[in-house]
């Protein structure tokens, strides 16, 4: 046999070689000393990685706990916990909450209703007082009442982590599947007021929206093939539903569902951030098969403190076709509105950027974009 | 019936027994304690879930660091997606310094962070004792290709650490596989 090579050198330290490559090692000084050094290597590393660091102790109880709630949630064990799984029933599929499709299209950008889908998220109740023992159902049930309500002024940032996957293009048609972080401002002080914005995960500006009903302005943009096109059109006479409003329906019905769930758990999770409500709903079967839009899974993170969310992640069906996004927030600030720039609700014009000019626009922004670059397309054309 | 009775007490156990380790596993891989905690957390939450189920219990070490070095590297792939919006805003801490990081271990620790995230798990899981099947599982790559690899990061992580002790310049991806065909 000849010397062997490092893939069996390692091998052979790792106690995977053949009986082959032992009985050479074992005959072959050069070979043997090889091994052995590799062996000294593979020491080294090992202390390396053996990190003498203890495992916190919360986190051994967050583990009991998990280890109890679970058992709480199947069956398989009886104690007192602090955790607590509402009783019962299955997942019923929320029939009267699921989103019917012949009503309102989902007719906005890909960044509106990205935010809209998920951001089903952000505003649970910061006035609600932090209870010694809550469900999920208490929690879920204020946090739905309480999403009707925005914030009565100021301008809202929002930053959130978005990953989206198998989400259909009825939805997000200008969203592939993958990460983003996205971007909003909310002028509760002038209703229909609003930039939205989507980044990938290098920074670079993929899409925004911003509307401003002081100036009649509405701008639209997108990157395609490493250009920023701009839709710029008046805002329609009659202000159609907004997209934060929008997006509160959609919080209100994301809530709803897994309310509907009678399957929810509670955890109670202590971190180094502060006292966390996690609130589950397992994996389960819709019964209604007509359903537009249902939540097999997804679980929401409330911060205990002030009851914001989080963390939202669901898994479902939309129109028949498998999808999940998840949501993390990473900053929620409300400030006054006088301290916010003026350029705040401008989307920011990159060199290079295509702008095309499309009069009064509809309700429906994407549409408008669309029409716009049709008509663009057809003068383009004539004037050869 | 019997099973779902005994997971919890049986995933307990297990968790006393391997818990720190695991802990230790995914912190030396992702260096953000909360992550490693959420990690552990959903180790073990998956244990019981899989012995609950009758899930196979021939190797559950084994099956405690694969399922630990998935959530790690999914953590990982979601941290680094990101560059930070705004630094002021960005709420992670900088990874932490561990006790013992004296010059030499410091040394091999600074090395390992700079291999790439799959060198860095082969030799992680390596290094708790897992097989190479085991390696392949958790790793997601051919079981074949486990020495290979394994060899690689090792090599790579002696070059980073300057510790080759034959004096030749080093160049991994130039070396030839098979050194010892003489």
């Amino acid at each position: 046999m000849t010397c062997l090579n490092d893939i069996q050198i390692q091998a052979l330290v790792d106690g995977e070689g053949t009986a082959e490559a032992r009985q050479h090692a074992a005959s072959c000084p050069a070979c043997a000393a090889r091994a052995h050094e590799r062996t000294q290597q593979m020491t080294d590393l090992e202390a390396a990685l053996d990190v003498p660091i203890a495992m916190p102790p919360r986190l051994e109880q967050r583990v009991e706990e998990t280890f109890r709630f679970e058992a709480d949630a199947t069956g398989s064990e009886r104690g007192a916990t602090r955790l607590r799984t509402d009783a019962g029933g299955v997942w019923r599929g929320a029939p009267g909450l699921s989103l019917q499709a012949e009503g309102r299209r989902w007719a906005y950008s890909g960044v509106a209703v990205a935010a809209a889908t998920l951001i089903a998220v952000l505003i649970v109740a910061p006035m609600m007082k932090g209870p010694t023992t809550v469900s999920a159902a208490e929690i879920l049930a204020k946090s739905a009442s309480q999403l009707a309500a925005a914030p009565a002024a100021g301008v809202e940032f929002l930053e959130y982590e978005l990953v989206l996957d198998g989400v259909p293009r009825e939805v997000m048609p200008d969203h592939a599947n993958g990460a983003y972080r996205v971007k909003q401002i909310i002028d509760h002080t002038v209703q229909g007021r609003f930039r939205f914005a989507s980044y990938d995960p290098a920074g670079l500006l993929l899409s925004s929206i911003a509307q401003d009903p002081a100036t009649g302005r509405r701008v639209m943009a997108m990157r395609v093939d490493d250009r920023m096109y701009r839709f710029e059109t008046t805002l329609p006479a009659t202000l159609p539903i907004s997209v934060p409003e929008i997006e509160r329906l959609h919080m209100q019905a994301s809530v709803a569902m897994m309310q509907a769930s009678g399957n929810q758990r509670l955890q109670i999770l202590d971190t180094p951030r502060g006292r966390q409500y996690r609130i589950d709903v397992p994996s389960v079967s819709a019964a209604t098969p007509a359903a537009v839009w249902d939540l097999t899974e997804g679980h929401v993170i409330v911060d205990a403190a002030d009851f914001h969310i989080v963390e939202f992640a669901v898994k479902g069906a939309f129109l028949k076709q498998a999808y999940s996004f998840s949501y993390r927030l990473l900053t929620h600030d409300v400030v006054d509105s006088a301290s916010v720039a003026p350029d705040t609700f401008e989307v920011p014009l990159e060199p290079g950027t295509i702008t095309l000019h499309g009069g009064e626009g509809s309700p429906v922004p994407a549409a408008d974009a669309f029409v716009i670059a049709l008509r663009e397309l057809s003068k383009a054309r004539q004037a050869r | 019936m019997e099973a779902r009775s005994t997971a919890p007490v049986a995933a307990r156990e297990l968790f006393q027994a391997h818990g720190a380790a695991v802990y230790r596993f995914v912190l030396v891989l992702l260096r953000h304690p909360q992550d490693a905690e959420d990690c552990v957390q959903e180790t073990f939450l998956k244990l019981l879930r899989h012995l609950d189920a009758g899930g196979d219990a021939t190797n559950l070490r084994g099956w405690l660091f694969t399922v630990a070095a998935h959530a790690a590297r999914d953590r990982q792939r979601r941290r680094s997606r990101w560059m930070p919006w705004l630094p002021a805003h960005d709420g992670h801490a900088p990874a932490p310094e561990l006790p013992d990081e004296d010059g030499r271990l410091k040394q091999a620790r600074d090395a390992l962070r700079q291999l790439p995230e799959r060198d860095r798990l082969l030799l992680a899981l390596r290094a708790r004792g897992l097989s190479y099947r085991d390696i392949a599982g958790a790793a997601g790559i051919r079981p074949a290709s486990v020495g290979r690899l394994l060899a690689r990061a090792v090599d790579r992580w002696g070059a980073a650490t300057g510790r080759r002790k034959d004096g030749n310049a080093y160049d991994v991806l130039e070396r030839h596989p098979n050194p010892g065909a003489r």
